[in-house]
This record gives C-alpha cells, sequence and structure tokens, in this order.
C-alpha cells in the first residue's frame, strides 16, 4: 500500500502538483490519467523518488519515504519494479540476460543458477520463455514489453510503476499487457501504478483511477464510475474520441 | 560476473558502434593514438635493431681486447684533440717489453693500416686497406682462412713479402685463377700471396677482412715507418680468460707507464680502448633516440587521448538514458564507470593496434624488401598494448566518472 499526502511539486513558476492526496492499495491496478502534460510522469517520478517533493510526504506501507536517507531508500527501490516507456531492454544482453540483469545488481546472495531459475519463472510468467535466448531486436513490440515486465517482476517487487507501458503498441497487444500487467498484480499481490491516457486501459484493468487536472487530483474512482461521473473534465477526456461519443 | 563479461560486450559493441556510425570522426581521432604509437614502436623497434648489430660487432671486436692507441675512442663535438695531438703512437719495439713484463696476456698484436693500389698482372684496385700486423693477430682476431694458409712464424719475424688477401680482393683481381702462389704488387713490391680470407661480410664499423690485404709488420717496416701517425699504429692486448677487464686496464697501465717512463704525476700519453666501453657510449646514443621516439609519439598519443575523451562524453550523452536505466534497475556506480573505462579502453586499444600493424608492416617490407633486419619484437607489442591501455583509462575517466555519477532524474529523460 502507498499513501500519498499533500504531495506539492513545482519547477519555478509552474505549479504541476498543488497537494495531491490519495492511497494506492495492493493487489489493485491504480490508473493515473489526465491529459498530455497534466504531471503524471512527475507524479510517478515522486513517487520512486526520483524527484524530490516540494513538500508533503509519500509511505510505502506506512514508512516515510521522503524523509528517509539513501540507505534506507535503497531497501525500498529494492522492493520497487519499473516498466519504462518503450521497454527499455539493453540490445546487447540476451532477452534472458535482460531479466537477470536487475537480479545481479540487487542480490548479491543468489547464485548464479538461483537468478536464472528466477529468470525462466518470470520469463514463463509473461509467456516468452521460449525466446529467452534471443536479443530485443529479434523480437516484436508486444515481446519485448513483455521481457520488460519480466525484468521488472524479477526482485519479487511489492511495488510495480509503470509510465504509458502500452505506448507504441497495436490496440490488441495493448490490451493483452494490461491483462498481464493486472493479473500479475492479483496473483503477487503487488501495488501497481499505471500511468496511462489510453481510455481502453481504464475501462479494461482499473481498479482505481485517479484522474489529474491542472494540478490537482480532480476525480477519484473506479472504471465503472467514470462513465457517469457528470464531472464535466472528466467526460472532456473520457469522451474525447469520437467513437466513445457516439458509443454513448 | 558472467554479466560483467556480457556488460564488457556491450561495452565493445558501443566502441564498435562508435567506429561505425561516426567513421571519419573516430578514425581521425583514433590517429592520434595510431600515429603515436607508430612513432613509438617504430623507433623502439629500429633501436632495438640496431643495438642488437652493434653489439654484435662489439663482440666481434673482442670482449676482453684493449686496444692501446694515441687517441681514445670517443665520440661528440667536445673530443679535446689538443690533448692527445703530442702523444708518442704506440710503437712496435714497444710489443715485447709489453709481453715481457706482464703476466695476464693471452696475446699482444701490433698493427698498423693503410690504404694503396695492389696490382696483378694488368689488373689494379685502388685504395684497398693494407693492414699489417704482428703474428699473433690471428689469436685476437677471429677469421679463417678458406685457400691457402696464415703466415708461418718465420715468415712473420723475418718480413718476408707474403700476403693474405680478402675474398673480394681475390675475386675481383684474379677472377678464376687461384691466387694462392701468385705474386701482387703492392708499395712497387713483389708479394707473394699465400692464403685467402673467407668471405665474411660487413659488419657494423664495416670491418671485415673481404677487402683488405694482410701483409707481416716486420716486412712492411723495412720501408715505411709503420709507427707513424699516419699509419694508425695501435697495439690490441687480449687478457687470459680469467682476468677481468679492469685488472687488464690496470696492469697495461702500469706497464705502459713504466716502460714509457711517465711519472707518478704527470698524465698518461697512450689510450686504452675498449669495446665495452663503445657500448657505454652507444647505450647514451640509444636512450637519446628513445626519448626523441616518446616525444614525438606523445603529442599524438596526447592529442588522440583528447578526441577519445571527447569520443567518450558524446557516448555518455547518447547514452544518458540507458545509464538512468540500469540505475533504476539497481546498478551501482562503479559499474556504471566500468562500463565506459571498458569502452574508452578498447578505443584506445583500436587505434593502438592499428599503429602496431603498421609497425609490422614497414618492418615486414623493410626486412623483405631491403634486406633490414627490423623486427617487431613481442616486448615492444607489450609496451604499445600498455600505453593504449592506459591513455584509454586516463582518457575515459572523466567522461566515465561523469557518467557514473549522473543524477538518474537527468538519465531517464523518456517515460520514467
Ligand atoms: N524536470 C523538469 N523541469 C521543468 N519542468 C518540468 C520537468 N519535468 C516536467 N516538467 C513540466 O511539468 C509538466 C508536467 O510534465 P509531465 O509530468 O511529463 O506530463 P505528463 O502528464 O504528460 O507525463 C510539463 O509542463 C513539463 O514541461
Ligand atoms: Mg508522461
Amino acid at each position: 500500500m502507498i499513501e500519498v499526502k499533500e504531495l506539492k511539486k513545482s519547477f519555478g513558476e509552474l505549479n504541476v502538483l498543488k497537494g495531491i492526496n490519495t492511497t494506492f492499495e495492493v493487489g489493485k491496478t491504480n490508473l493515473i490519467i489526465g491529459q498530455s502534460g497534466s504531471g503524471k510522469t512527475v507524479f510517478m517520478k515522486c513517487l520512486v523518488g526520483l524527484l524530490e517533493p516540494d513538500s508533503g510526504g509519500v509511505f510505502f506501507d506506512k514508512n516515510n519515504f521522503t524523509l528517509m536517507n539513501e540507505k534506507q531508500r535503497t531497501k525500498v527501490r529494492k522492493k520497487m519494479g519499473m516498466l519504462f516507456q518503450g521497454s527499455a531492454l539493453f540490445d546487447s544482453l540476451t532477452v534472458e540476460e535482460n531479466v537477470v540483469f536487475p537480479l545481479e545488481m540487487f542480490n548479491k546472495d543468489m547464485t548464479r543458477k538461483e537468478k536464472l531459475e528466477r529468470a525462466h519463472f518470470c520469463l514463463d510468467r509473461v509467456n516468452i520463455l521460449d525466446a529467452n535466448h534471443l536479443y530485443p531486436a529479434e523480437i516484436s513490440g508486444g515481446m519485448k514489453k513483455r521481457v520488460a515486465i519480466a525484468r521488472a517482476i524479477a526482485n519479487k517487487p511489492d511495488y510495480l510503476f509503470c509510465d504509458e507501458p502500452n505506448s507504441g503498441l497495436d490496440p490488441q497487444t495493448a490490451i493483452v499487457i494490461d491483462r498481464l500487467i493486472s493479473e500479475i498484480t492479483k496473483e503477487f499481490r503487488i501495488t501497481t501504478i499505471i500511468n496511462t491516457h489510453d481510455m481502453n486501459s481504464v475501462m479494461e484493468i482499473g481498479d482505481h483511477v485517479i484522474f489529474i487536472y491542472k494540478g490537482n487530483l480532480w476525480w477519484e474512482g473506479s472504471s465503472d464510475e467514470i462513465l457517469t461521473t457528470g464531472n464535466k473534465e472528466v467526460e472532456d477526456f473520457v469522451y474525447a474520441s469520437e467513437l466513445v461519443r457516439k458509443l454513448k | 560476473m558472467i554479466l560483467f563479461i556480457k556488460l564488457f560486450k556491450e561495452s565493445a559493441f558501443f566502441a564498435w558502434g562508435s567506429v561505425v556510425a561516426n567513421k571519419l570522426r573516430t578514425l581521425l581521432t583514433l590517429l592520434g593514438i595510431t600515429i603515436g604509437i607508430f612513432a613509438i614502436i617504430s623507433v623502439f623497434s629500429v633501436v632495438d635493431a640496431l643495438e642488437k648489430s652493434i653489439r654484435g660487432s662489439i663482440a666481434s671486436l673482442g670482449e676482453n681486447v684493449v686496444y692501446i692507441q694515441k687517441w681514445p675512442w670517443e665520440f661528440g663535438s667536445d673530443y679535446p684533440w689538443w690533448r692527445y695531438i703530442n702523444r708518442p703512437t704506440p710503437r712496435v719495439s714497444e710489443l715485447d717489453e709489453i709481453m715481457r713484463r706482464t703476466q695476464i696476456l693471452d696475446a699482444v698484436v701490433f698493427t698498423a693500416s693503410t690504404s694503396r693500389t695492389v696490382e696483378f698482372g694488368n689488373r689494379s684496385m685502388e685504395r684497398i686497406t693494407i693492414l699489417t700486423a704482428s703474428h699473433d693477430y690471428d689469436k685476437i682476431r677471429s677469421f679463417e682462412i678458406g685457400n691457402g694458409r696464415y703466415f708461418s712464424p718465420t715468415e712473420s719475424f723475418n718480413g718476408r713479402n707474403v700476403a693474405l688477401i680478402g675474398a673480394n680482393i681475390a675475386q675481383n683481381l684474379f677472377n678464376e685463377v687461384d691466387p694462392v702462389g701468385k705474386i701482387i704488387k703492392i708499395f712497387g713490391r713483389n708479394i707473394e700471396v699465400i692464403g685467402v680470407f673467407t668471405q665474411e661480410g660487413d659488419d657494423i664499423f664495416g670491418n671485415s677482412h673481404d677487402d683488405l690485404v694482410l701483409l707481416p709488420v716486420t716486412f712492411v717496416n723495412s720501408f715505411i715507418d709503420v709507427n707513424s701517425d699516419r699509419y694508425n699504429p695501435a697495439i690490441l692486448a687480449k687478457g687470459r680468460e680469467n682476468f677481468d677487464n679492469d685488472e687488464l686496464i690496470d696492469e697495461l697501465r702500469g706497464t705502459m707507464r713504466s716502460i714509457r717512463r711517465i711519472k707518478p704525476t704527470a698524465d698518461d700519453n697512450f689510450a686504452l680502448n675498449q669495446a665495452s666501453l663503445l657500448s657505454t657510449q652507444f647505450d647514451n646514443v640509444f636512450s637519446v633516440l628513445k626519448i626523441a621516439g616518446w616525444i614525438i609519439g606523445g603529442f599524438s598519443i596526447l592529442v588522440g587521448g583528447f578526441g577519445i575523451a571527447n569520443i567518450m562524453f558524446v557516448s555518455v550523452k547518447e547514452r544518458t538514458n540507458i545509464i538512468g536505466i540500469q540505475k533504476a534497475l539497481g546498478a551501482k556506480n562503479y559499474f556504471i564507470l566500468f562500463q565506459f573505462l571498458t569502452e574508452a579502453v578498447l578505443l584506445s586499444l583500436m587505434g593502438g593496434i592499428i599503429g602496431l600493424v603498421m609497425v609490422f608492416g614497414i618492418s615486414w617490407l623493410a626486412t623483405s624488401i631491403l634486406g633490414m633486419n627490423l623486427m617487431l619484437s613481442m616486448k615492444n607489442i607489450m609496451l604499445g598494448i600498455n600505453v593504449s591501455v592506459i591513455i584509454g583509462l586516463i582518457a575515459g575517466f572523466v567522461p566515465a566518472w561523469s557518467a557514473a555519477r549522473l543524477d538518474p532524474v537527468e538519465a531517464i529523460r523518456t517515460g520514467l
């Protein structure tokens, strides 16, 4: 569980986040939506400690991450999995070695064999074990995403952060990847936070959705509720596309 | 640790990528290292070759032979010739004195030389070196007689008109005819050829028996004064096996001073020259040459080093994103540092190896076409490689350090 309290972040004159309060629960896919430039990425960077918030706090299972020293943070970071935009695999490493990488970096006490076993388990979970000796250049975009997910869960994270996980994928593959993330979240009881501007994802896997608008948490609820909020800004976002408007 | 090897591969991959992507820029940059290594290693190789052949030649002069002469063997522009000009020359008559007064000599020989025309029938050769020596010459200088024989003691002591001639002279003057027993004309006198030296080939000082005529000194002394400075007289003294050079020098100095009745306070009026002294003089020349190689090569390497540092800074910039992701996945600073250092070292090594290949190619050409004895030795290969690696480490350190210290926020620009 991650709790966010009065989180503020600005860059000079620009107040990107003006005090966000919310709670992300275990075993749920938490979606952060909002227009491009609304501060989703900044928000997520503040959560993982890649940016320092100006004020407020982020609590990982009741521990205030903002107040921790570097050593304590490293401990928490070990429990974070991250899924980067565009997969960001290492081109010169095989699929398998890409998944071993974070194990190699964090786990001094694991044997080589244990690391490989863990990597195989993760690759198997995302249904791509048969590609483990291929290089990233030899597999498709959707497969790369799967490898990236396997790499993100290699260290058995308690928290999983995904920034625009299905950008650059075709809609069908995007849904498959969304579902995979959702399944893994439930299966391994992870607190998952996903940045997206894709309404399909919202409808498909949005256990808990927060809508950021003008630096504030404008609306919060489940994917079922989002279609009928009556909130103008939310509706503008939800029904942005002609297709969805017609469906309505 | 297999991952380290893999990441080493990644670094090699990037180094190669940077070569391929910016062929011209990278090659121009590496050129500095290439030329530097080329300059240093080729100078070293040439010096090695010279050194080897000079050492060989010096050894042929005799390691334990002391040359008693008027003039010392020295190099340099500040040669104090005026201090030696009034010295007496070594004399034939001093030979027996030396032999009588010392116990530690194997052989003592008087030699003198000049240059004359040699005639046979209607053929003649001009400016031939005429070497004249006392009987024990064959105990001090090594040579072989292919045809005929050496002087007999009687011939040497009585000054018979007999000669040994070099292989080239035999060839040019006699052609197909067997020279032994024939009469040649030197100094306007008839001289009988009793032997021909086996062909030797020149050493570095141009010393060989191929182009000279050897006559007994007693014979020549009967019509010209071989003690004259013009004929470059010298007494060669060879020590017994179990006496070292310093003892030999001390003994000869004492003996010569007593023969010439020099007062204890007066300076020597003779020079004691030694092959081993020559080699220390050459050592100085070699170290100057080597320093010159370092200086010439050093400048190119410096330029190349800055070039590599520049390439590395660009490489770090291009890969900020990957560095960030590696860090986010738990990579420590030293891990990033290692990666970029590897890349810098590989680049530098590439330049250095091209330089070594060039040296190898040129020394191969020089050896096979010009007949020179140039060799790219293992020692020099290792030197070239070590220098390249060290330059890579130095040039790569600052960029690699800046990559390692990169703030992950800056590093990860897209997405997270
Ligand atoms: N490091 C930064 N320095 C200054 N401004 C920034 C920085 N990062 C983000 N911003 C600004 O903050 C706003 C929100 O950006 P971002 O969180 O990336 O939006 P998005 O919701 O599309 O992910 C943008 O206006 C962006 O220009
Ligand atoms: Mg974003």
